[in-house]
């Protein structure tokens, strides 16, 4: 249809059919700008409501994300926000949550405890609060977590994390485990 | 066939709206409702006998100080309740961590953590706030409300005011 003609009738003048590509390029890029900010948009909002990709730093975790200190690169976690309509955490979730001591950043350990739950801790046992949980990272030794700063209110968590992506040997959908010590009653 | 590229195309603008629409709401500003009293005089004050959607003070809630802005006492912001993950409620920052409070129930002042803050109403007989559920994280933040929107009356910036009682040094 259009540029298979060798020449274009335009306004009464005669163009060649080169001519008639270079008027059709700002069109073709307003195009493609107008379609990658409707993907950059849909882009935004599904990574900030629904799912999302992001790496692990620390070994905290260990050895359920970065087993080794060699590694080259960082795991990195497929984590859903669909847990966040209804809340329906329970023990042995690994979460996401905004550091209660410093709130730009994000920390990631497992639910031990719920609202309600008794956790001994060195000071004796405590009582998890309504609307708050216990959070431990799997390497008990080099983790900070709820034993350092207490429950956290269920309001912090920012994702749930599912499945590990990187490294491919490790891809893996993440267990529900329940750790081994600690009372939960 | 014009018809339903008509149609086709009518689809797609409202997509692409609805998607502006739904990243400027999460990520820069939206309007929220503020119900109760808690923050009388700033928001419904107590002139209005009736409080239903049409007279409750509607307030422009910002969203970009979640990223690159250091709250201070006085700001209004939205939060999480640390009691009911479900509700948000509206408070005044009177404390910002390494503060000391002073808890009128005991002789102890409280010293706020690292990373919370201390939120209190500004009608101290009718509000819920840190008084009774302690300092919360400021990860538990949603928004700042900077301007009231409704009713056309009281249209204006929302003061940083100062709390007149408590220690903080």
């Amino acid at each position: 249809m259009k540029g298979r003609r060798l020449f274009t009738y335009s306004g009464g003048s005669v163009i060649s059919n080169s001519e008639f590509i270079w008027m059709g390029m700002p069109n073709t890029i307003m195009k493609m700008f107008n379609k990658s900010i409707v993907f950059g948009l849909v882009g935004i909002t599904v990574t900030d409501r629904y799912a999302g990709v992001c790496p692990i730093r620390g070994s905290s975790m260990s050895p359920t994300f970065n087993p080794s200190l060699e590694s080259f690169t960082d795991d990195y976690v497929f984590l859903e926000k669909f847990c966040l309509d209804k809340y329906k955490f329970s023990h042995g979730d690994v979460v996401i949550f905004s550091d209660p001591t410093n709130y730009k950043e994000r920390c990631v350990k497992r639910i031990v405890a719920m609202e309600g739950d008794y956790v001994s801790n060195v000071n004796g046992a405590v009582k998890v609060p309504e609307g708050h949980c216990w959070v431990e990272g799997d390497n008990s030794a080099f983790s900070s977590d709820s034993r350092t700063y207490g429950p956290i209110p269920l309001g912090l968590i920012r994702g749930r994390v599912t499945h590990v992506i990187w490294p491919p040997q490790r891809m893996k959908k993440v267990d529900r485990r329940i750790p081994q010590e600690g009372f939960a009653f | 066939m014009r018809s339903t590229s008509f149609l086709w195309n009518v689809c797609k603008s409202s997509f692409t709206f609805g998607l502006i629409g739904l990243t400027v709401s999460d990520r820069v500003a939206s309007v929220v409702p503020v119900r109760g009293l808690s923050m009388s005089p700033t928001f419904n004050p107590p002139n209005n006998t009736s409080s239903g959607l049409f007279t409750d003070d509607h307030v422009l809630v910002e969203k970009r100080c979640l990223t690159d802005y250091k709250f201070s006492h006085g700001d209004v912001v939205v939060f999480c309740s640390p009691r009911n993950y479900k509700e948000k409620q509206i408070k005044r920052i009177t404390g910002m961590p390494g503060d000391w409070i002073s808890v009128p129930s005991s002789y102890d002042a409280v010293r706020i953590p690292e990373g919370h803050c201390w939120v209190e109403g500004d009608n101290p007989t009718d509000s819920l706030d840190s008084r009774s559920f302690g300092p919360i994280p400021l990860g538990l933040i949603r928004g700042r409300a900077t301007h009231v929107l409704w009713p056309p009356q009281r249209v204006g910036k929302i003061d940083k005011k100062l709390p007149r009682s408590g220690l903080s040094f």
